[in-house]
């Protein structure tokens, strides 16, 4: 009547039903027959703990119906490696089963498995690079791809100019911003300096600067910029110069980006006599340029510590 | 006019199994999601609203919703996010501004009246049997028990009665070896194990957990850097520091490292080792909180890491201990969007309304954390919006028609996920929640922090400056366990006197 029940090369295993917890459950799925049979001899050869090509191709049968689902991901893994199966194979199939589920999870763990095990990484940049084309911002695509550059050690391989192109196609993408403070910092644990070296500092903070340009109210290179400040030990104020062309106290109506003025408004706090400045910087954020956020920035207001900081 | 669309034409299932099977990761991408599915609509008639096109009433609208506002800022350059980032204002400021609320009842201050009972129908429907093409989600059904028993508990809905179904159903996905799977024959997992315990306790149910095991279980997905694993073999993130803190806290385990726990081997004696160490590694160069250490900053797991923190000990102590205060207020702060008032998930992404509870929801706890001498008085001045988390999720997010339901945007379609996050995020903004210090003595081997929490409601004025009705006011959400207060005491009671 079924795929399995009428095969017999699985007459030897008596599959295990759902169990759905008594006569009246909750949400439970009507799930179609296929899927019900299917998930039943899977928790049969779970329970032999049964690891063989049949329960390969049994899990790829599930993955199909629902990619979503870790145990059985998981089970296939411990599967492939149990019985030595090709690991290339394993990845030509996972290619297309990737395109098709975009979205999906458990693949890039998946494949994280594989290609460690294969100690090969040959072409998975251009795929992974296929799919930002649809989702340029996808996390788990873009996690993997952090593990693919560290377990391959493809700091050098190109890492860097790749993340430009993203960002020279898109500015505001944050993931892409993001990845590229991993490919400059991600060494440091392995002695290798990023930003704390003072000739990439500068080239970054050039890059950062020349996005700004392109559209000052992108939050991405500014939180970039004090990123640097913050971990590269660079001051804010040595940046005063940039942030006045599109923030300043001496232009009250000509601010050009909020994320400026906030910049300058920090800058100002740190410099003698500064304050009263700063404080002023802060009022035009909660008055006029960003007053969604007016209690944030009285709450920066009140940090400063000004004497009777009365309303 | 998306709300005009009368008649839902029959929900497209596919949408929502969508919207449903993308968050079994805890996390919403649902950014993503809408780019795909938005082609439909919004936008042809109504035109961009910005800049410069007149508002067609003058009411009198809050500053970050005033014109001049609104034309601020609006680079030239045109990429894909900023293009998403159009539609999506175009589609909510008619909502927000009031001009397009007609097929709602209004409050006394002119915003639509929370829909409580069509969202508590909504939220039950979702426990009703379900059709073959839910089978996407047979692996998260757990998250269906926990969206459904919470939000209707803030809803102020009375779910006791489910309590000896709810144990009925998930006892096939509890295994042997500890912990709950997504389904019967499913391996443990940190989230659907997290899901059912926290719908267990809504309704008074977690006699049923076999606690021995669970510790066993917990000890085996407890990793030698201090962090969690989902599940044994699986990915390693702060969601599993968040729901295994949580589950060890509420079924008050002991924090000793079970004798057969891996990483006893690297010398770790007890779950929290490492443990705030390795959460400090999670924030990145943005100030704000990753899933794992190096990777980009995220809402969702900001929360994961400020309750995981906030279970560790009392927050004004373990959050400036291992996280970097000032610049994760400031990313939280920037999260808000404007002009739309809810929250995005991460830097130059879409307001979801999801993020109303993952990123609202940190207020509690970071505000809870910062110094007795900040600016924050004991009147409870915040540093976030509270009126513009109410208005977008009132006017926003709230599905019309006789089904209800809480969406992200007004473009996509209620789920049980959202219409939970929404509701939580309505009590994070309608209500207070302060920490008291040495409220809880603590005992001998349970970490009490977490039980420290009381809640108040609005006074009347600030009702009024957030433009809310008594009516509509949602329960209390525990600020740490995002149940209701009374079952996390109840919780608390239940297992104290610790032991198997």
């Amino acid at each position: 009547m079924g795929k399995y029940s009428d095969d017999p090369a699985w007459a030897d295993v008596t599959p295990l039903p759902t169990d759905e917890g008594g006569p009246n459950p909750l949400a439970a799925i009507a799930y179609s027959e296929e899927y019900e049979e299917t998930m039943s001899y899977l928790r049969a050869a779970m329970a032999a703990n049964e690891f063989s090509p049949r329960v390969l191709d049994l899990t790829e049968d599930l993955i199909d119906m629902n990619p979503a689902h870790y145990t059985v991901w998981l089970y296939r893994a411990h599967c492939l490696f149990a019985i030595n199966s090709d690991l290339k194979e394993e990845l030509d199939w996972l290619n297309e089963t990737a395109l098709q589920h975009q979205k999906n999870y458990q693949i890039w763990h998946h494949r994280m498995l594989i290609l460690d095990k294969l100690d090969s990484c040959e072409g998975e940049g251009e795929f992974v690079e296929r799919m930002f084309e649809k989702d340029a911002k996808n996390y788990h695509v873009w996690s993997y791809r952090q593990w693919l550059v560290k377990r391959f050690a493809l700091w050098e391989n190109g890492e860097l100019e790749f993340t430009e192109k993203l960002i020279e196609k898109d500015v505001r993408n944050n993931s892409a911003w993001n990845h590229r403070w991993y490919v400059i910092n991600g060494r440091e644990g392995e002695g290798v300096r990023g930003i704390t070296d003072p000739r990439i500092r500068e080239r970054e903070v050039d890059f950062a600067e020349v996005a700004v340009a392109k559209a000052p109210q992108n939050q991405s290179p500014w939180s970039y910029l004090r990123g640097i400040a913050r971990k590269g030990g660079m001051p804010l104020s040595s940046l005063k110069d940039f942030v006045s062309q599109y923030a300043s106290l001496e232009q009250p109506d000509e601010v050009r980006s909020s994320h400026a003025l906030d910049m300058m408004a920090e800058i100002l706090a740190e410099e003698d006599n500064g304050k009263q400045q700063a404080g002023a910087a802060l009022d035009m954020l909660a008055q006029k340029y960003d007053p969604i956020r007016k209690n944030y920035w009285e709450y920066r207001k009140g940090m400063l510590g000004l004497p009777s900081a009365a309303a | 006019m998306p709300l005009i669309k009368k008649e839902d034409p029959e929900d497209s299932l596919d949408e929502r199994l969508q919207n449903q099977a993308r968050i079994e990761e805890l996390v919403s991408d649902g950014d993503d999601a809408f780019e795909d599915e938005d082609e439909n609509g919004a936008s042809d008639d109504s035109g961009i609203p910005f800049p410069g096109k007149p508002s067609k009433r003058q009411r009198k609208m809050p500053p970050w919703l005033q014109q001049a506002t609104i034309n601020l800022f609006h680079d030239e350059l045109v990429t894909t996010t900023s293009e998403a980032q159009q539609k999506v204002t175009a589609e909510c400021l008619p909502l927000l501004t009031e001009e397009d609320t007609g097929i709602f009842s209004l409050n006394t201050y002119g915003l639509p009246h929370l829909r409580r009972d069509q969202h508590a129908s909504f939220l039950r429907a979702q426990l009703e049997r379900l059709p073959a093409q839910y089978q996407v989600i047979d692996a998260s059904r757990p998250w269906l028990f926990y969206w459904t028993m919470a939000g209707l508990s803030f809803l102020g809905q009375d779910v006791s009665s489910y309590r000896d179904q709810l144990i009925a159903t998930v006892s096939p996905l509890q295994n042997p070896g500890g912990g709950f799977g997504g389904g019967h024959g499913q391996l443990s997992h940190c989230a659907g194990t997290y899901a059912t315990v926290l719908a267990l306790a809504a309704v008074g149910g977690l006699r049923m957990v076999d606690r021995k095991a669970m510790w066993h279980w917990l000890g085996s997905v407890k990793q030698s850097d201090g962090g969690f694993c989902m599940a044994v073999g699986a990915e390693e993130d702060i969601r599993g520091a968040y729901c295994a803190m949580t589950i060890l806290t509420l079924l008050n385990l002991p924090l000793e490292l079970p004798p057969d726990a891996p990483s006893r081997k690297h010398g770790l004696t007890s779950f929290t080792d490492k443990l705030g160490e390795w959460v400090g590694k999670c924030q990145t160069y943005e100030g704000g909180i990753a899933g794992a250490p190096t990777n980009e900053a995220h809402g969702a797991y900001a929360f994961c890491a400020l309750a995981c923190l906030s279970i560790l000990d009392a927050p004004a102590v373990s959050i400036p201990k291992y996280l970097d205060v000032p610049a994760l207020v400031a990313w939280l702060a920037a999260r808000q969007t404007t002009p739309e008032g809810g929250f995005q998930g991460r830097q130059e992404k879409l307001v979801d309304a999801c993020y109303s509870h993952w990123v609202g929801g940190c207020w509690d706890l970071i505000q809870a954390a910062l110094p007795d001498n900040s600016t924050l008085g004991e009147d409870g001045k915040d540093i976030w919006n509270r009126a513009a988390l109410i208005r977008y999720l009132i006017t926003c997010c709230q599905q019309p028609g006789k089904k209800g339901g809480m969406r992200d945007k007004p473009s996509t379609r209620p789920d049980a996920y959202h219409t939970c996050y929404s509701v939580a995020g309505l009590s994070h903004a309608q209500n207070h929640y302060r920490y008291n210090n040495n409220n809880q003595p603590s005992s001998e081997g349970r970490l009490t922090a977490a039980f420290n929490w009381t809640a108040s409601p609005p006074t009347e004025a600030e009702m009024r400056e957030w433009k809310v009705d008594k009516e509509d006011l949602v329960e209390f959400v525990h600020p740490v366990f995002v149940l209701p207060m009374g079952v996390v005491e109840a919780a608390r009671r239940e297992f104290e006197q610790g032991g198997f």
